[in-house]
C-alpha cells in the first residue's frame, strides 16, 4: 500500500523557526507542503520519513511515505457508501464500479446496498430483485472488504477562470478528486471478509442472519 | 521540485504504523513541554507585579500542521482497525516471517502482501499469490502456519492483553500447547511470565497444589 519516494525540493524556512534545530524546521515546512496532498504520478503523501541531504542552500533531498497501491495488489478496506454507480471506500476515492462487482450483482434501493447472488444465472436487475432476501449476500456499509487494485489515475483539474455566458455564471463541473483508484471485488476471496471466513459461502449466509 | 524516485522502496503497513506512532508521540511530547513552559512563564509574570519583569521570549512551538494531523489520525485509525492484522504484528514477528518466506519462490509484491494481509486461510492466500496451485500447493499450509506464528508473537509489554481471551480457556487450551513446543524460547518465556501473573492457575485447574495457589493469592493481594 505504501512506498517511499525520494524527492528533491527547495525549502524556505520561516524566520520564526530559526531557533529550532534545522531538521525539525525543515520537516515542518515539508509537512506543510506535502502532508495529505496528492503528487501526480507519485501518490498521496503521508509524512516525511527522513532527510537524506540538506545542504546550506535550501535544497533538500528527503524521503516521503506515500500511499500508492500498485495494480493487482490486494488490500483491506471498509465500505464507505454504495450508490447506483459503485462502492466507495476508506481513504476515499477508492471506487468499485459496477463491472467489477462479483457477477451477478444488483443494487437494492431499499437497503441502499449492493448484493451478490452466488451461483445464480440471472442477468437482469429486475429478476434479481425478486430473489428471496436470505439468498442474497449483501455488501453493507462499514463492512471490511478485501479489494484488488485494478488501476489508478491522477487528475489535474485546474480551476479555470470563471466563465459567464449571457451574464449568468456557468456552474463549474464537479471537481474530481486528484487521485482515484479503481478496484475490483469480482474474484474468489475478494469482497466482504465475512464471506470467506470459515468454510464456504453457505456458512456465511447463516452468519449474516445471526 | 523534482521527483528523484517515485517508488524507491516498498513499505509494510507495520512500518508505516510505527513511523506514524513515533511522529504522534513526538508531537504530544512537544505540546506537553510547550504547555508546561507556558504555565511556568505565566506564573512568573503573574507573581512579578513589577511591570519591568523580564519574561524571556518563548521558543516557537513547532506547530503541527492540520493536514499532517488529519492524515496521521486517519492512517493510524485505518491501520489499527480490528479487521487489519497490523495491530497484532511485531517487528520481530515480521522479520521472522520475511526470512522464512525467502525459501519459497514468491515475488517481492507477494511477500509484502502476505505480511500486510496476514492470510490464515487458504482462500486468502489464493487471492494474493497467482497460480497458487501450480507453484505452492503443498507448501500452502506451511506458509499459513508461519503467518499464524508471526501474529501470535505478541511483544512482552502487551502480553497481558491476551487476558481478554481467558474466558474461552477450554478452547484455548488446545491451541496453546502446540505453540510451546514449536516456537523459539521467546514464547517459552512468555508462558512462564503468565505463571507469575497467576493466569496459569486457571489452566491448571487446581492441579498446581497448595503452594502454587497460595503464592498466586499473595501476589494478587
Amino acid at each position: 500500500m505504501f512506498c517511499l519516494s525520494i524527492i528533491k525540493d527547495t525549502v524556505a524556512v520561516s524566520p520564526s523557526y530559526f531557533s529550532l534545530p534545522a531538521e525539525k524546521a525543515i520537516c515542518q515546512e515539508l509537512h506543510k507542503k506535502y502532508a495529505n496532498r496528492v503528487l501526480p504520478d507519485v501518490g498521496l503523501c503521508i509524512c516525511v520519513s527522513d532527510i537524506t541531504e540538506a545542504g546550506e542552500g535550501k535544497i533538500v533531498v528527503f524521503r516521503l511515505v506515500v500511499f500508492r497501491p500498485f495494480p493487482s495488489e490486494v488490500i483491506l478496506a471498509k465500505v464507505k457508501s454504495s450508490s447506483e454507480d459503485g462502492t466507495v471506500n476508506f481513504f476515499d476515492d477508492l471506487y468499485i464500479p459496477l463491472n467489477y462487482l462479483p457477477q451477478p450483482s444488483a443494487f437494492d434501493p431499499n437497503e441502499q446496498a449492493f448484493f451478490w447472488l452466488p451461483d445464480s444465472e440471472l442477468t437482469s436487475t429486475i429478476e434479481m430483485l425478486d430473489t428471496p432476501l436470505t439468498s442474497r449476500m449483501y455488501i453493507d456499509r462499514n463492512e471490511p472488504i478485501r479489494i484488488r487494485i485494478e488501476s489508478d489515475e491522477f487528475f489535474d483539474d485546474e480551476p479555470g477562470p470563471t466563465k459567464a455566458a449571457e451574464g449568468v455564471l456557468v456552474q463549474k463541473p464537479l471537481r474530481r478528486s486528484p487521485y482515484q483508484v479503481t478496484c475490483s471485488i469480482a474474484e474468489q476471496g475478494l469482497g466482504p471478509v465475512a464471506w470467506w471466513d470459515g468454510s464456504g459461502a453457505e456458512q456465511d449466509v447463516e452468519m449474516k442472519e445471526d | 521540485m523534482e521527483v528523484i524516485n517515485p517508488r524507491a522502496a516498498l513499505l509494510s503497513n507495520f512500518e508505516v504504523l510505527t513511523l506514524l506512532r513515533e511522529l504522534e508521540q513526538e508531537q504530544l511530547a512537544e505540546t506537553r513541554a510547550a504547555l508546561t513552559l507556558k504555565k511556568e512563564t505565566t506564573k512568573i509574570s503573574q507573581n512579578g507585579s513589577d511591570s519591568n519583569t523580564f519574561v524571556p521570549n518563548q521558543p516557537p512551538v513547532p506547530e503541527v500542521c492540520e493536514n499532517l494531523r488529519t492524515v496521521e489520525f486517519e492512517a493510524i485509525a485505518h491501520l489499527t482497525a480490528p479487521f487489519q492484522p497490523t495491530a497484532r504484528q511485531s517487528a520481530a514477528g515480521i522479520t521472522k516471517l520475511t526470512r522464512s518466506l525467502r525459501k519459497y519462490s514468491l515475488t517481492k509484491a507477494e511477500k509484502l502482501q502476505i505480511v500486510n494481509l496476514a492470510p490464515v486461510e487458504p482462500v486468502q492466500l489464493y487471492v494474493i499469490v497467482e497460480e497458487l496451485e501450480d507453484r505452492l500447493s503443498s507448501q500452502m499450509d506451511e506458509i499459513l502456519g508461519l503467518v499464524q506464528d508471526s501474529l501470535a508473537e505478541v511483544p512482552d509489554g502487551e502480553g497481558l492483553e491476551d487476558a481478554e481471551g481467558i474466558p474461552d480457556i477450554e478452547d484455548q487450551d488446545q491451541e496453546f500447547v502446540p505453540e510451546v513446543t514449536e516456537d523459539l524460547d521467546l514464547e517459552y518465556k512468555e508462558e512462564t511470565g503468565w505463571n507469575e501473573d497467576g493466569l496459569l492457575d486457571e489452566f491448571v485447574d487446581d492441579e498446581g497444589g497448595f503452594e502454587g495457589d497460595l503464592e498466586a493469592d499473595e501476589d494478587n493481594e
